[in-house]
């Protein structure tokens, strides 16, 4: 146990780990990644075949999820962990000392004085005191007379501000890691009007952790507005839903109009617009005229389609024996083909609905405007109900998100004392000698950085001896 | 208003120069302040374009170097004027920051609109603390500089055209004290980075590569102190250790979206809008 964490507080293995990870993570700017250019490994791998290889065989597509990140990651939070340790019984130590010297009043300073540096005869006491402040402030060090000494002594918090940093990071480590497991994140399609469970099928694309516990989550969210181009502040936020989480019960949770920098929160979960698309709500109807079943039918802009916009996904058509016989494919022809997010509803919105078989042979192509109905090749009808808006969110349910900002901040009070705040004890006092008197100097620097224990004495040397006379 | 300050710096830059060159402590002395008066010109000139543009120095190739030049600057007149002896390192420092504004000038008509995913008020404080970590690493570079002149003087002439600054142990103390202050604000860029990007995108970190290279800098500092701290590493080679880790930070600011494709593109722009 105790060579475990002799091994794991080696300061080498820490910057050795350190250093790999900046080693791994720099090479990975170089290679495409899955996670931020996924449509370019192939064409990547293709051009550079021998790097492909070793590349592949490491993993460095996925070079932030891949064993060696990960790894090294762990095996350095484990490290720190040990550090900050350590560096908690360094700063219980020197907050000791501290604490003594101030309740020691001082009284024994000249027992422990490091340094005697001799008072030039024709430099006073006062004077003597006077160019010791003066020099100390010269060095960045804020020193001042108490009685007959001068001091400079840290107040106890200072000392801990290392411990309190590498806590930190071994929190922000394990969150970040425990965050990967327990969250999930994906994108959800709701048309205006429409009401979705918060539950795997309502997803598009989804990335949940294995500890992520669906069971507990009785909500759904709904779309109830929006904006194309909305205004806030005099500045265009672009297309912009109104949100709303709604509770098993269909009470509304939290509802609000989302756009970058303004996004919805309930709890762990926050939702934030990614894109637009149009909607085609769409009703079922058997040969009667009544109504079985209701769809809406998500499209995106799609400038290479004749109509401008395509169906994210395809209905099935069922036959009675329960198995899919035709594809139904609706589409919202536009007034122009969209550039970018210029896609808009068209003035008079109608739909266009194919129904084709399994071979692609077509049998019903129509288009409808709202209201109107279209009879279908295996019998019923369908009815366009109506042409809207919808909107593609982000929906992330993450409960280390807050715990990530309270250990962040942390860790930057902790950092902020190590680097701000002075480790240091400075008292310095008369004594007189047999006629002369010399400075008595005890001086504990634990950190500091403007100046160095070597430059403090030989300014001190100097201030204090007669030839060069001033301080 | 630009061409005076980049004249005031270029002037400030040869009288640092000169000062060390020819060990003339005056000259260094009046390199600090002419140095200040760019500085003012400098304030002023992106003063004007902000009320002109109707945003901060923080869109675009141009305006992110200039604010960088601006905080280096700034830093270096504050460090000189708390502590004097520290004015030779002007030399390290001024001209970085006139190769950096000379460069950004060639960018200066681009003008990078605000849009709705900017808008927040997390945009200010990452930006004034990548700013303020930039000057700390440009200094402690600067320190390096010196103490590695200075080390290497073997008939010791160099030596004495530092004279005024600190000895080299406390010159080393304070390049460590600069590069901890960096590492300090650039630690709150990032953690500000990621929570705006958790407000704005829905995901605090995304591994794009401008938050990969902060962290890669972020890390090369943090071995550059662990060196230091905990391996005890002293002189020369921990010097070089600063003085390579600054440019990476500079590339990290301004240099990205040249060479990747990044979600970032507004802070450094080169060539890129949003
Ligand atoms: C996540 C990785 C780590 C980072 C980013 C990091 C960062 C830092 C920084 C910025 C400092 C200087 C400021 C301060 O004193 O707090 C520092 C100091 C230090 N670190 Fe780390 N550290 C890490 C892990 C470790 C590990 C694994 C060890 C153990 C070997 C360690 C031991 C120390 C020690 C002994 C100091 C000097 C403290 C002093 O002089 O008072 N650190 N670290």
């Amino acid at each position: 146990m105790r060579r475990i964490v002799r091994f794991l507080a080696s300061p080498r293995l820490a910057a050795a780990l350190l250093l790999f990870i900046g080693a791994w993570v720099t090479i990975a700017t170089f290679v495409p990644q899955s996670i931020t250019s996924p449509g370019e490994i192939a064409a990547w791998d293709a051009a550079n075949p021998a790097l492909a290889t070793v590349v592949n065989a490491v993993g460095l597509h996925d070079a932030f999820t891949a064993p060696a990140f990960i790894v090294p990651s762990l095996l350095l939070a484990l490290c720190t962990a040990v550090c900050a340790w350590q560096r908690t019984g360094v700063a219980r130590r020197r907050a000791r000392v501290l604490r003594e010297v101030s309740a020691a009043g001082l009284a024994n300073d000249f027992a422990l004085a490091e340094l005697s540096i001799p008072v030039a005869s024709d430099v006073e006491n006062d004077e003597a005191y006077r160019r010791v402040v003066a020099t100390l402030r010269e060095l960045g060090i804020p020193g001042s007379r108490v009685g007959d000494r001068v001091v400079s002594v840290s107040p106890w918090w200072t000392v801990w501000g290392t411990a309190i940093f590498h806590w930190a990071l071994v929190a922000l480590i394990v969150l970040m890691a425990l965050g990967s497991l327990a969250r999930a994140s994906g994108q959800m399609g709701v048309a205006v009007g429409q009401t979705r469970p918060d539950q795997p099928e309502s997803y598009g694309e989804l990335t949940a952790g294995p500890l992520y516990r669906w069971a507990s989550n009785d909500r759904s969210i709904r779309v109830d507005d929006f904006h194309l181009d909305y205004m806030a502040g005099g500045i265009s936020r672009g297309p912009t839903p109104t949100v709303a989480v709604l509770d098993g019960d269909g009470e509304v949770l939290e509802s609000r109009i989302v756009y970058p920098n303004h996004i919805l929160r309930h709890g762990s979960l926050s939702i934030y617009p990614v894109d637009y698309g149009l909607s085609a709500e769409i009703a079922m109807l058997d040969d009667q005229g009544a109504e079985i079943q209701r769809t809406v039918q998500l499209l995106d802009f799609d400038g290479t389609s004749p109509d401008g916009t395509a169906p994210v996904s395809e209905i099935g058509l069922y036959g009675s024996n329960g198995q899919v016989l035709n594809r139904l494919i609706v589409s919202v022809p536009l007034d122009s083909v969209p550039e970018g997010f210029l896609g808009r509803i068209p003035k008079d919105p109608s739909a266009h609905v194919v129904v084709a078989d399994l071979t692609g042979a077509v049998l019903l192509d129509e288009v409808l405007r709202p209201g109107e109905e279209a009879a279908l090749p295996l019998g019923g009808s369908l009815r366009l109900l109506g042409v809207d808006y919808y909107a593609r969110l982000q929906i992330v349910d993450d409960p280390t998100i807050t715990l990530l900002y309270i250990a962040g901040a942390i860790a930057l009070v902790g950092l902020g004392i190590a680097t701000l705040a002075r480790q240091m004890i400075f008292t310095a006092g008369i004594l007189t000698e047999s006629e002369a008197r010399i400075m008595a100097v005890r001086m504990r620097l634990w950190r500091i950085h403007t100046t160095s224990k070597s430059e403090i004495e030989s300014e001190l040397r100097r201030a204090l001896g007669a030839t060069e006379g001033s301080a | 208003m630009t061409w005076v300050t980049l004249f005031l710096y270029a002037g400030a830059t040869a009288l640092s120069a000169i000062g060390v060159v020819f060990g003339k402590d005056r000259l260094l002395g009046r390199s600090v302040l002419v140095a200040a008066v760019g500085l003012a010109a400098q304030v002023a000139s992106l003063g004007f374009r902000w009320v002109r543009v109707g945003h901060g120095p923080y869109l675009g190739f141009y305006e992110v170097s200039a604010a960088l030049v601006l905080f280096v600057v700034a830093t270096f007149v504050y460090a000189a004027w708390r502590q004097p002896r520290l004015a030779s390192a002007g030399i390290g420092v001024m001209p970085v920051a006139l190769l950096l504004l000379g460069g950004a000038m060639l960018a200066q008509g681009t003008e990078v609109p605000m849009t709705g995913k900017l808008t927040s008020f997390w945009l200010a404080i990452h930006v004034i603390f990548a700013n303020l970590a930039f000057g700390a690493f440009v200094i402690s570079f600067g320190l390096a500089i010196a103490y590695i002149v200075r080390e290497r003087s073997s008939s010791g002439a160099w030596a004495k055209r530092f004279e005024k600054l600190p000895a080299q142990d406390a010159l080393e103390n304070l390049t460590v004290r600069y590069v901890l202050v960096g590492f300090f604000f650039w630690g709150i860029m990032i953690i500000t980075g990621a929570i705006w990007a958790n407000e704005a995108w829905g995901r605090y970190w995304g591994w794009d590569p401008v938050e990969t290279w902060s962290l890669i800098v972020w890390i090369i500092y943090a071995v550059y102190l662990h060196l230091h701290y905990t391996l005890r590493w002293h002189g020369q080679r921990l010097a070089w250790v600063a003085i390579l880790a600054m440019p990476l930070s500079l590339f990290t600011l301004v240099g990205i979206p040249a060479v990747f494709d990044t979600t970032h593109a507004g802070i450094g722009g080169l060539g890129k809008d949003l």
